[in-house]
């Protein structure tokens, strides 16, 4: 019993409204698992052990860690392995299908280990987006081995046969988008357009389905209240500038918007890693700026047949992102506001 | 607000205030008069009194104790009879340091001194009479309402009863048990500020206190049902909710023509008025996560263990007492501590109440803290900055707007108290 009279000193507020750290992340994967199970349904049992692989080896790093500092008797960084769960499974659906399993394993590794747990401990906080960092960094290392007989199988960024085409014109365009011709749902063909929305069977494991990533990524941005200022305006200026250009070139603007908007897929990396929260802007204006960047970026990268070309915009924003914070900051409530008596 | 569990503020956040529902049935309970009370010597905003009485003085219930030749001052009375213990420095909860106090013993009589006759016709007078009888603003901000009073060309009087805390309900309790009282002290503020326009903005339901709303609408006093949102509660931002007009930083209502009091001070008008009676008194809410809401009357000095114990809960049992609002209040460090004029809450909790919620996490940039301020500042950014000590930046986000309503550490999902840093930043600011 404490002493008669003396009480805890403690400044306010004294209630909370009991949404956590652990829940929000914790909701965020729930979310994501929604996106990998329709993966899974148009890309196979690939996907699923993608999922499996990226996952597991997360957990492992994170449990080794927490073992390591309960045992030195150091508090563990993450008393929940939620944020890690988050991790595992970004890394996971920004992988493309066609990679092989250990490098999904490598990049699982490199996110948790070097940039979630290593950004943290020696930053104090993250500057760059933890996966989209590990996959910039085990990616570009492989794709210096671009001369290699059979690069996909190694995991690169550039894939050499996408330099063939030429997105810079409307035969070019039109030509590459046979591989999404390709596609059909139990027997029925689709055209280019309806694959990049509903099922793509190649490419990143969540795009799989955007019309799913979309609608997912809607409900969860509004009810986890993401930085939705990044994911509006990165999409707008993507299809802006898409519609623009098929305009210019003329070839067909819808087509160009869903490519540019769905492929990859961009759509999930709007959604849940371009709205990071510690990597990103805080202020408003900072965020829109932001998005608004982040998609010339990657749109000029796709044109370049850069593949992975949002992955490598977002770390490069990243650098910048209290720069942003500079930027625009909304007027608070009594400020040049006209006063009516 | 009848059943009313949550409000909802910017960003689309919900504030749990299911533990004021149906609280405000419960009748006020008397706390006991003490056998010593401890009557800090400011309880405003403003300038210092001085004490007028010394050791050993005999002093009357309502006696004036402690006053001072300034506008910005508000006199301090007895709230007992008896004799003056002593005059030291005790700690005032609110303040959050060391204070003048008069400390008096009773002799077991309550022998009042009534306030002098006023011409409650003239403006003048009734503003003499709200000075003289110790009336500060009871909502919990303590301004001195002599000088709210005072303003020349104020079109607007608004009446806040809207009581945003989620631990308080005193003042629909008020609304309850005196409503007459209550319009006749409403009807003398009009009076002194020469304006017809009264404005009351609360968040009962219509037909919650009939009598309330019948007796209003005989006066012409127009009743505003506010949204349910706490951030609402504070002054500018009921004023901007209402009229759509916003005061522009570091000016006040009366600069925009308008006049905000609270409730319960418009009760305390009537009693000075036609009881005579100075500012002795007040209903509070108390709070306990074992008990719930119950609703007091306390004498002006009352200790929080004579609280406690007069509600007949053991004091050990808890390890946290905050004092006024639960999202604005900071815990006292000792029950001795007394209650003032403006202390409308009393809450104790025990220590399972926040285990939850004890550990602060580094910040995430979530950007909830953003999201919910509802004056738009960047309540993480200034975090920052106030650590690294960047005044610019400090002043780049605008920390000076900062008006410490606490709801970006309410919503901080890393559990952060953000308002330790808005308050050190703006003192950095202003050094
Ligand atoms: S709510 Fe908390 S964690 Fe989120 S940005 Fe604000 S201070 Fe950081
Ligand atoms: S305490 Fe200040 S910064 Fe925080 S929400 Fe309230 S007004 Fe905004």
């Amino acid at each position: 019993m404490k002493i008669a009279g003396r009480l805890k000193k403690e400044k306010p507020p004294h209630l909370h409204s009991g949404f956590t750290k652990n829940e929000l992340m914790l909701k965020t994967f729930l979310f994501m698992c929604i996106i990998g199970f329709a993966s899974i349904i148009v890309m196979g049992a690939d996907a699923f052990v993608h999922i499996l692989v990226a996952l597991g080896t997360a957990l492992v790093v994170h449990a080794t860690i927490n073992s390591y500092q309960t045992w030195k008797g150091v508090e563990p960084t993450y008393s929940s392995p939620a944020s890690v769960l988050v991790a595992g499974m970004i890394v996971a659906l920004a992988m493309p299908i066609a990679s092989p399993f250990e490098i999904t394993a490598g990049v699982s590794l490199l996110t948790v280990l070097v940039f979630k747990y290593g950004q943290g401990r020696f930053f104090k906080r993250k500057y760059l987006n933890p996966a989209a960092a590990a996959k910039v960094l085990l990616l570009g290392l492989l794709s210096v081995m671009y001369i290699i007989e059979e690069p996909l199988k190694e995991g690169m960024i550039f894939h050499p046969h996408h330099y063939d085409y030429n997105f810079m014109s409307a035969e070019g365009f039109e030509a590459s988008m046979w591989i999404f011709s390709r596609e059909s749902i139990f027997g029925a063909e689709l055209s280019a357009t309806q694959s990049l929305l509903f099922w793509q069977t190649h490419g990143w494991i969540g795009g799989g389905s955007s019309i799913v990533v979309l609608i997912v990524g809607i409900v969860a941005a509004y009810l986890l209240k993401y930085k939705w200022r990044i994911i509006v305006s990165t999409i707008l200026t993507m299809t802006v500038l898409s519609a623009a250009i098929g305009l210019y070139l003329g070839c067909d603007p819808i087509l160009r918007i869903a490519f540019h908007v769905f492929t990859g897929s961009v759509i999930f990396f709007t959604f849940f890693m371009a709205t990071e929260p510690q990597t990103t802007p805080m202020t408003h204006g900072g965020q829109y700026a932001f998005g608004v960047c982040l998609a010339i970026l990657t749109f000029v990268l796709q044109l370049y047949n850069v593949l992975g070309g949002s992955i490598i915009a977002l770390v490069l924003l990243n650098i910048f992102t209290d720069k942003f914070d500079l930027l625009l900051i909304k007027k608070p409530f009594g400020h040049g506001k006209e006063v009516r008596t | 607000m009848k059943g009313e569990r949550t409000f909802r503020e910017k960003g689309g956040f919900e504030m749990d205030i299911s533990m004021k529902a149906g609280a405000e049935k419960k009748p006020f309970k008397f706390i006991d008069i003490p056998d010593i009370v401890t009557i800090c010597l400011q309880q405003h905003i403003g300038k210092p009194n001085h004490p007028i009485v010394k050791e050993g003085d005999m002093v009357k219930t309502g006696q004036k104790i402690g006053d001072a030749k300034c506008r910005m001052v508000v006199p301090i009375h007895s709230s007992v009879t008896g004799y003056v213990e002593d005059l030291k420095e005790v700690y005032n909860p609110v303040l959050n340091r060391k204070e003048k106090a008069v400390i008096i013993r009773r002799d077991g009589n309550d022998e009042m001194k009534y306030l002098p006759e006023y011409d409650l016709d003239r403006r003048k007078e009734i503003v003499k009479m709200v000075k003289e009888a110790g009336i500060v603003g009871l909502g919990g901000a303590a301004f001195p309402t002599h000088v709210k009073l005072s303003s020349q060309g104020i079109k607007k009087l608004v009446i806040n009863a809207k009581e945003s805390d989620p631990n308080l309900v005193c003042d629909v309790r008020l609304m309850i048990d005196k409503p007459a009282e209550i319009v006749k002290g409403i009807k003398l503020m009009a009076r002194s500020l020469d304006t017809d326009e009264i404005i009351f903005a609360t968040r009962t339901e219509e037909g919650q206190i009939p009598e309330l709303e019948r007796i209003m609408k005989e006066h012409g006093i127009k009743v505003v049902r506010v949204r349910p949102s706490y951030s609402v509660g504070a002054e500018k931002l009921l004023i901007k909710e209402m009229f759509g007009i916003e005061v522009p930083s570091g000016k006040f209502p009366p600069d925009v023509g308008v006049v905000v009091n609270n409730v319960s001070t418009a009760y305390a008008v009537y009693r000075a008025a036609y009881k005579k009676e100075p500012l002795l008194s007040r209903g509070a809410s108390f709070y306990s996560d074992l008990t719930g809401i119950e609703n007091i009357w306390f004498r002006n000095g009352t200790s929080i263990r004579q609280v406690i114990e007069g509600l007949g809960l053991d004091i050990d049992r808890f390890d946290r007492i905050v004092i006024g609002s639960l999202m604005m209040g900071w815990s006292v460090g000792s029950s001795d501590a007394p209650l003032l004029k403006y202390s409308a809450g009393v809450t104790a909790l025990t220590p399972e109440y926040s285990k939850p919620y004890e550990k602060q996490l580094p910040c995430i940039r979530c950007g909830y803290c953003d999201l919910v301020c509802p004056v738009d500042i960047y309540p993480s950014l200034i975090m920052k900055a106030e650590k690294a000590d960047d005044v610019k930046a400090l002043k780049r986000y605008n920390v000076l707007d900062c008006i410490e309503c606490s709801l970006c550490s309410y919503v901080c999902p890393s559990q952060i108290k953000l308002t330790k840093h808005l308050w050190q930043g703006k003192n950095k600011v202003n050094k």
